[in-house]
């Protein structure tokens, strides 16, 4: 457990890391600004102050994220103090007043569990309606439902009946008022976490300008339809303090817990907007990533690469041209004078010789065998085209039929692996230069 | 440290891949003697024997210098061991899942790709074949480098 925790805690200044430097490869782009987004949205949540200033939010980020983690192992944390009951419609105003995105004002907006059947109508433009139920489906049912139901039950009684996909959306971020009033036991900042991570970066990941620029379209809306809402608080009130009832409940059936419940506080907390199956999507692209930063450094001429299908690509041909050349090598190999004798000190000592780069480097790219083959190291392609300069050594006779018996071989089509039509390939291609 | 400064490391990798594979070309050698001249103008079938085998050889004495600590090593010689090594090997194969971007789709296509190269791809998670193929691939730069300076010592000396 603790080898997990200090991995999470790492973990978690990696990601405050990517969000100052968002060059992390690719495939991680998407990821700082998911972070930041749904970290400005738990900054308005959590820091209403903060929240109602769309720069500060952003900006704050890392720091809120670094403090709630610092908070996170005693039971009364900022967070704690900032929520209670009374503060929390302010909260909500300020989040719908400033409209710094429509990740703060999303939350507030489906806090307002009693008006469920009218949700749809208060996003008039029904687009953002529209995403929620098609994104909600396949992200927030398929990843939040399967981690959360055993959470979700004691609290869930009086929504389960719900079945489209607004409502569960709602049913998300009725756990967000809820909890986010309370914000009090482990297991609920756990959920509340989880919940408004569903809810904030679903729409994001999968439709993500879109979204803006309805949210923005609708902001003006929105603000009109804010003012009915609010007149809607006293009744949200009350479900926030029958959720208030139950999050205590959770409270103590969590402190009484044994610490495993830490361990799981733990991984939310500083996940800072995910739920547990997306954290370890997280760490998985963050782990191979890391990988294939390595591999690029590796394959000779990827450096400039950035796609990662381009990479992976460029990774298969350089194997795939090693095995050839290893393939190539062995029939030149069962070519030549079997009777020879081979010595071994000889073998590693000119190479060592030849590769003068040191015995230190033998995975190094040193370049090339010999000096008298100085193919370009940088580019692979030109390994396979550089291989027969070996070849004049031979006497010119045998070398003939030699060749003349490689390309037999080769034309054959013998079984060997998949790679022997490249292997016809190379070959047709050395044949000009011999 | 009791050898000379510009000899190599009898531990590295190298070296034990060099010894290896150069016991197992003699032993090649000695079950196929022919005479210089004969065994150039061999028939190809012998040819593609013996390339073969010496293929096999250099992958194996390379499988042997790694050591089982790695994947890639062990499926490569329990490949040889079952002299399966074109395939035929039932395995398990990694699903891939319904709601991937196109984009995505393309990179799980291009892993599986990597799958088929890099010997006992098939049943590693993206991760770990990454980094079996990162030194699959240094042990084949090596294994390449070696058998190149034997061809050399071979084409000199003949």
């Amino acid at each position: 457990m603790g080898g997990h925790d200090s991995e999470d805690v790492g973990f978690q200044h990696r990601i405050d890391g990517s969000l100052n430097c968002p060059s992390s490869g690719m495939s991680m782009n998407p990821l700082p600004e998911k972070v930041s987004r749904t970290a400005t949205s738990s900054v308005s949540m959590f820091k209403p102050s903060n929240g109602a200033d769309p720069f500060f939010g952003s900006g704050w980020d890392p720091i809120v994220s670094l403090s709630q983690n610092d908070n996170f192992g005693g039971p009364s944390g900022v967070s704690h103090g900032e929520f209670p009951n009374p503060p929390y419609p302010v909260a909500m105003e300020n989040q719908g007043m400033s409209s710094t995105s429509h990740l703060v004002q999303y939350p507030s907006d489906s806090s307002y569990v009693g008006m469920v059947p009218k949700l749809p109508q208060c996003f008039g433009s029904g687009s953002f309606s529209e995403m929620v139920g098609s994104f909600g489906l396949s992200e927030c049912g398929q990843i939040a439902n399967p981690g959360c139901p055993p959470n979700y039950n004691p609290n869930r009684e009086g929504v389960t009946e719900r079945t489209s996909t607004i409502g569960a959306q709602s049913h998300d971020d009725r756990q967000i008022s809820e909890e986010g009033a309370l914000g009090s036991s482990p297991n609920g900042k756990r959920r509340k976490r989880v919940s408004k991570s569903n809810s904030a970066f679903s729409p994001n990941k999968n439709a993500d300008g879109e979204l803006n620029k309805d949210m923005s379209g609708e902001s003006s809306d929105y603000l009109k339809e804010q003012d009915e809402k609010k007149a809607k608080t006293e009744e949200n009130a009350a479900a926030n303090l029958r959720g208030k009832q139950m999050g205590k409940q959770t409270k103590e059936n969590s402190q009484s817990g044994d610490p495993k419940d830490s361990y799981i506080h733990i991984r939310a907390r500083r996940g800072q907007a995910t739920n547990s199956h997306s954290l370890a999507e997280r760490v998985r692209r963050e782990k191979i990533s890391e990988r294939m930063r390595l591999l690029q450094e590796l394959v000779p001429g990827c450096n400039k690469i950035t796609g990662k299908a381009v990479m992976l690509d460029e990774i298969i041909n350089y194997v795939q041209s090693l095995q050839q050349q290893v393939e190539f090598l062995s029939m030149k190999l069962a070519t030549v004078n079997p009777e020879l004798n081979i010595d071994i000190e000889r073998i590693l000592s000119k190479d060592i010789l030849n590769s003068r780069s040191g015995s230190g480097a033998i995975f190094g790219f040193s370049p090339g065998i010999g000096s008298s083959h100085p193919y370009p190291p940088g580019m692979f392609p030109g390994n396979l085209p550089s291989m027969p300069t070996s070849a004049p050594q031979f006497p010119s006779l045998p070398q003939n039929v030699l060749d003349n018996e490689l390309q037999g071989l080769f034309h054959m089509g013998f079984d060997s692996s998949s790679a022997i039509d490249n292997m016809g390939q190379n070959a047709g291609r050395l044949k000009p230069e011999l | 440290m009791y050898r000379p400064m510009n000899s190599p490391n009898p531990n590295s990798l190298k070296s034990r891949f060099t010894k290896g594979f150069v016991k197992a070309l003699i032993r090649i050698n000695k079950n196929h003697p022919r005479s210089a001249s004969s065994s150039i103008s061999s028939s190809p079938r012998e040819i593609r024997r013996r390339y073969h085998k010496i293929k096999t050889a250099s992958y194996a004495s390379m499988a042997c210098a790694v050591g089982r600590r790695r994947a890639w090593s062990r499926a490569l010689l329990w490949k040889i061991r079952n002299q399966a090594c074109n395939g035929g090997v039932v395995r398990r194969s990694i699903g891939s899942r319904s709601h991937y971007s196109m984009k995505k789709r393309v990179e799980q296509n291009k892993v599986n790709e990597l799958r088929k190269v890099v010997p006992g791809g098939e049943g590693m998670d993206t991760w770990s074949l990454l980094e079996e193929t990162a030194h699959y691939m240094k042990c084949l730069t090596t294994q390449v480098k070696v058998m190149r300076t034997i061809v050399e010592i071979h084409s000199t000396t003949t």
